[in-house]
């Protein structure tokens, strides 16, 4: 197992004021205070009986362990000094404040949870004191429609169905399906994760896109499945969807952040050559229009003359 | 096999927490028994006058680089980000004069490079370690008390469980590790009630939400670095419809993620102006520069409105349009005025701003742009080139 010994500093360090006060710790209390695993507290009390104020002066730690409680033998004998409780780091202040802030801007947060937030924020700024300082360098917004999240947060607290009417972008239509919702998260947008009943299947809606809901009496009942792991970002096609060729000229170039791809190819006039992969290429037709002389789909051909077919269809309206 | 560092950091903080005066980095270096494994306790070595003069200067601000960086350049002062490459100066001018051997000296410097990481990377984790002046007139370090102690602090569940939630958020290793070490200060220092931490899925949610902060942009770190510590940076950057990218010179102020992108205001030092930067725009590495800012950050930086307005959302006038009933329900949905026309169509009175044309184009032979004749005459110009393909 990698270890950063940065951050395994930073948990000693920790780690030694808390041991002092709590002679004969347990130690699954404290992997659980600390967040980590039994085997990195134990990994962490293996090195710290190798610490001490200076290792001539036969003064080191003298932590030990019989795998359930956790002694130190001469936390008196080592002053209060190297032990007392250790002010936060600019960083520390930074991820703590920071995250605390967006989230309890999100409209339609329970109210009651919007206070504790606002409480625990205003008491880390205290508590950090200068270091709280960089914390406004940096700021983050997520997008919410508080009504719609609010009706989500109480549907999955009581575990109800839901009634949605929803917008789907690729093919301009708002379908209504009834879904039992299993996790709300928020990343830049806000979705909920849900069991649709309509297609039987596990979808993500995105909470704008809901025009309108109702929570339903009927009791939420997902089949049991793995909430999908969205550290890989939320767009995730698979090897076996078609591909679709998209060129963009050097206005065009943002479809290569928006839509993640296999490849994007630099072309001779500053624009690019990007292949993607989506389950459902009809519903590029519309990137094809908006990127009107900035772009174009090249294949598949289908595709492209859908697109084309669509902007000589728009054209006659205006007797152009 | 040599000491883990982490072993070597925590004995050089706990050596500096417990000492009742400043210490030498002689005496350092000889109490730690990772150093004195590496580099000899150095008490045998032709040590002494010199060195005083060539650790002083430059040394408080080195910090965060992440780069080794070593100073101290006999007695010189130091900017502490040279020209932001990895800044490596020695070996003192005064330790050479004395006439150390080349081993030595080698020796020397090598030590000398790990105990400033060491001493950084214990300042990163928000130790402050000031740098006097003894009574001999040798540098000297120390870790005070009072200033490296968390003042108390006290949370009830409801607010510890939302700082619990706040810590899980990010998804970007650093930060994500630093909301983990204040959390863990917290508990250490009796601040949490018992069990506040729930584990992951843990037992009692905040709302039922998940949120989470991606930064997958390999510009984040060493910007948000810079903007910490307020130092100029330079990067290549593509502008959205640019062929190529353009160096660009920036002090650094703030970052901000909207729509799960990152954005960072700055100023532009070629263009005289405050510019924002997507970036997922900057191509290549970020590289520090050395001095100071030259304009004053102000007070209020707003990076939202630029990016709004990049999207389309500044408003400026209204557009009249006809839309196929049942189609278009984001245009429905931002409406200021909806008529039915009963033919299967509908009038709608909409927002107009910069990308407005090319949304409508979105929809296809489902919208007719109406009024102002610009923008009709816009989607008509977009149309064209996609009907020619």
């Amino acid at each position: 197992m990698a270890v950063n010994a940065i951050d395994q500093t930073r948990r000693m360090l920790s780690l030694v004021t808390y041991l002092k006060d709590r002679p004969g710790a347990r130690v699954e209390e404290v992997a659980r205070a600390f967040g980590i695993s039994a085997d990195e507290l134990i990994s962490d009390l293996n090195v710290l009986p190798m610490c001490g104020t200076s290792f001539r002066g036969g003064d080191l730690l003298e932590i030990d362990t019989d795998g359930e409680r956790i002694w130190w033998r001469n936390a008196e004998a080592l002053g209060s000094d190297t032990a007392q409780p250790l002010r936060l780091a600019a960083d520390e202040a930074t991820a703590l404040l920071v995250a605390a802030r967006a989230v309890a801007t999100l409209p339609g947060l329970r109210e009651s949870d919007r206070d504790a937030l606002q409480r625990a924020v205003a008491k880390l700024e205290t508590a950090a004191g200068e270091s709280a300082g960089a914390s406004s360098r940096l700021s983050v917004t997520f997008e919410s429609e508080g009504g719609v999240f609010a009706d989500v947060d109480r549907a999955i607290a009581e575990r109800r169905r839901l009634w949605i009417r929803y917008y789907s972008p690729a093919r301009d239509e708002l379908t209504e399906r009834e879904v039992d919702p299993i996790r709300l998260f928020a990343v830049g947008h806000t979705y909920v994760e849900a069991w649709c009943r309509l297609s039987e299947a596990r979808r993500t809606f995105r909470l704008d896109r809901v025009a309108e809901i109702k929570l339903l009496d009927e009791r939420s009942d997902p089949p049991p499945i793995e909430p999908r792991d969205l550290s890989a970002g939320l767009v995730q096609p698979a090897a076996t969807d078609p591909e679709v060729v998209v060129e963009v000229g050097p206005g065009g170039r943002w479809v290569a952040e928006y839509y993640p791809h296999d490849s994007a190819e630099e072309l001779p006039d500053g624009g690019l050559r990007i292949t993607l992969r989506t389950p459902d290429p009809a519903s590029l037709r519309r990137l094809a229009l908006r990127l009107g002389p900035d772009g174009r789909i090249t294949a598949p051909q289908e595709l492209a003359e859908s697109a084309r077919d669509a902007a000589r269809k728009a054209l006659a309206a205006y007797g152009a | 096999m040599a000491i883990a560092k982490a072993e070597r950091l925590m004995n050089l903080a706990l050596c500096l927490l417990g000492a009742r005066r400043p210490l030498t980095k002689r005496e350092l270096r000889a109490s730690i028994e990772a150093y004195v494994e590496a580099y000899g306790s150095g008490e045998a070595a032709a040590y002494g006058s010199g060195e005083a003069a060539a650790y002083g200067s430059g040394e408080a601000a080195a910090y965060g680089s992440g780069e080794a960086a070593a100073y101290g350049s006999g007695g010189t002062a130091t900017s502490a980000y040279g020209s932001g490459e990895a800044a490596v100066r020695g070996p003192g001018g005064a330790g050479a004069a004395l006439g150390r051997g080349e081993g030595a000296t080698g020796t020397e410097e090598s030590f000398s490079r790990m105990f400033e990481r060491d001493k950084d990377d214990l300042r990163e984790l928000g130790l402050v370690i000031d740098t006097v002046e003894n009574l001999d007139g040798e540098t000297a370090y120390v870790a005070r008390r009072d200033s490296n102690r968390l003042p108390p602090v006290t949370l009830d569940a409801a607010e510890a469980t939302a700082l619990g939630l706040a810590a899980r958020v990010w998804q970007q290793a650093r930060l994500a590790a630093a909301a983990s070490g204040a959390l863990q200060k917290l508990h250490a220092a009796g601040g949490m009630p018992p069990g506040a931490i729930p584990e992951q899925g843990g037992e009692r949610q905040l709302s039922t939400l998940e949120p989470h902060i991606p930064a997958r942009e390999a510009a984040f770190e060493p910007l948000m670095l810079a903007c910490r510590d307020r130092r100029p940076v330079a990067f290549d950057y593509r502008k959205s419809n640019a062929a190529h990218s353009e160096k660009r010179h920036v002090e650094p102020w703030t970052l901000e993620c909207w729509r799960g992108h990152w954005y960072l205001a700055g100023w532009d030092r070629e263009r005289q102006a405050e510019r924002v930067f997507r970036l997922s725009r900057i191509t290549g590495p970020v590289r520090s520069r050395a001095a100071a800012f030259t304009v004053p950050v102000p007070d209020q930086v707003t990076v939202r409105e630029t990016v709004e307005r990049w999207a389309g959302e500044g408003a400026t006038s209204t557009a009249r349009i006809r839309l196929r009933a049942g189609a278009g329900y984001p245009l429905r949905a931002r409406a200021l005025h909806t008529r039915e026309l009963g033919d299967g169509w509908d009038e709608l009175e909409i927002p107009y701003g910069h990308g407005l044309d090319a949304w409508l184009v979105e929809f296809g032979p489902d919208v007719v742009a109406l009024e102002p004749a610009e923008l009709r005459a816009d989607v008509i110009e977009r149309l064209r080139a996609v009907a020619q393909g």
